[in-house]
């Protein structure tokens, strides 16, 4: 058997240059991603905690103290079908609207209602654009207290729950 | 016939070696596109907000006189709506969420 240790440092020198190699292709390959399905719900999930947090600063009372007299913007809103302002408020409060940087969201909202015979209705408020069916949209909900009873059913004869729903999408 | 060539054996079966991991790799990385579509709908569905949004309403509105219709506005339009069974008793010792999957039980011995 031929016993030969020449070129012991060039075979070294072989093996680091091999490893940075590897190396540098692992971080190349590393530094981007593919967007799969199961990386979807970070997106949902922000923006469904956006729209959760727009409803329930939409339905604090400016004065707690007064809450007897002076009820939340939303429930306000609902009572007086002022639904437009729902639409400048919540476009506000996402950050679609007003100064600083927008983002590209719509809405759709809705509430829900009890009626007399136990049904429940959907009433729809406002939208910042017509659904199609073809959105991601991610659903936030908010129970608002009103005073007001469900489509057809009347004037108001006590408080009543319902159930704001916001369906939310980006372009 | 030709002679057999029995040559290269080793080298031969490294290549089937060598394209069967090829070919299990690919599986996996095939696999991995749909990894954590379940985990991410489990994430997305956990009604955390749910639970915290009905017990807020539930406690906050104590004081109003008919409790009665808001218990069963409450416990009707959850199950319309939110396909989530809701009890909770008028005198405020109990609360019960179950949407199927997340189980939330409240009791409240003070009030």
């Amino acid at each position: 058997m031929v016993k030969n240790d020449n070129g012991q440092l060039y075979t070294i020198e072989g093996f680091a240059a091999g490893l940075i190699m590897v190396i540098t292709a692992y971080l190349v390959v590393n530094a981007t991603s593919v967007y799969t399905a199961g990386d979807t719900h970070i997106n949902d999930m922000q923006l469904e905690a956006l729209g959760s947090d727009a409803l329930r600063m939409m339905d604090i009372p400016i004065n707690a103290s007064e809450s007897d007299n002076r009820h939340s913007d939303l429930r306000t809103i609902i009572e007086n079908s002022e639904y437009d302002t729902f639409k400048i408020k919540f476009l506000d409060y996402t950050n679609e609207s007003g100064s600083g940087p927008g983002h590209d969201i719509q809405f759709n909202a809705s509430y829900s209602c009890r009626d007399s015979s136990d049904n429940i209705q959907s009433v729809q408020m406002v939208n910042s654009r017509n659904l199609t069916g073809g959105e991601h949209a991610v659903r936030s909900t908010k129970w608002v207290i009103v005073d007001k009873e469900c489509p057809g059913a009347g004037p108001s004869l006590r408080e009543r729950a319902v159930l704001v729903e916001v369906l939310l999408w980006r372009d | 016939m030709a002679r057999l060539n029995d040559d290269a054996q080793w080298i031969v079966l490294m290549g089937f070696l060598v394209s069967f991991s090829f070919f299990f790799l690919a599986l996996v990385i095939n696999q991995s596109t749909i990894v954590g579509q379940t985990t991410a709908e489990s994430v997305i569905e956990f009604s955390k907000n749910d639970i915290r949004d009905i017990r807020d309403v539930i406690i906050t509105n104590t004081t109003t006189s008919n409790l009665t219709v808001i218990n069963n506005d409450i416990t009707n339009i959850s199950l319309s709506r939110k396909s989530a069974v809701v009890y909770y008793d008028n005198d405020f010792h109990f609360i019960h969420y179950y949407n199927g999957v997340t189980q939330y039980n409240e009791r409240n011995w003070t009030v």
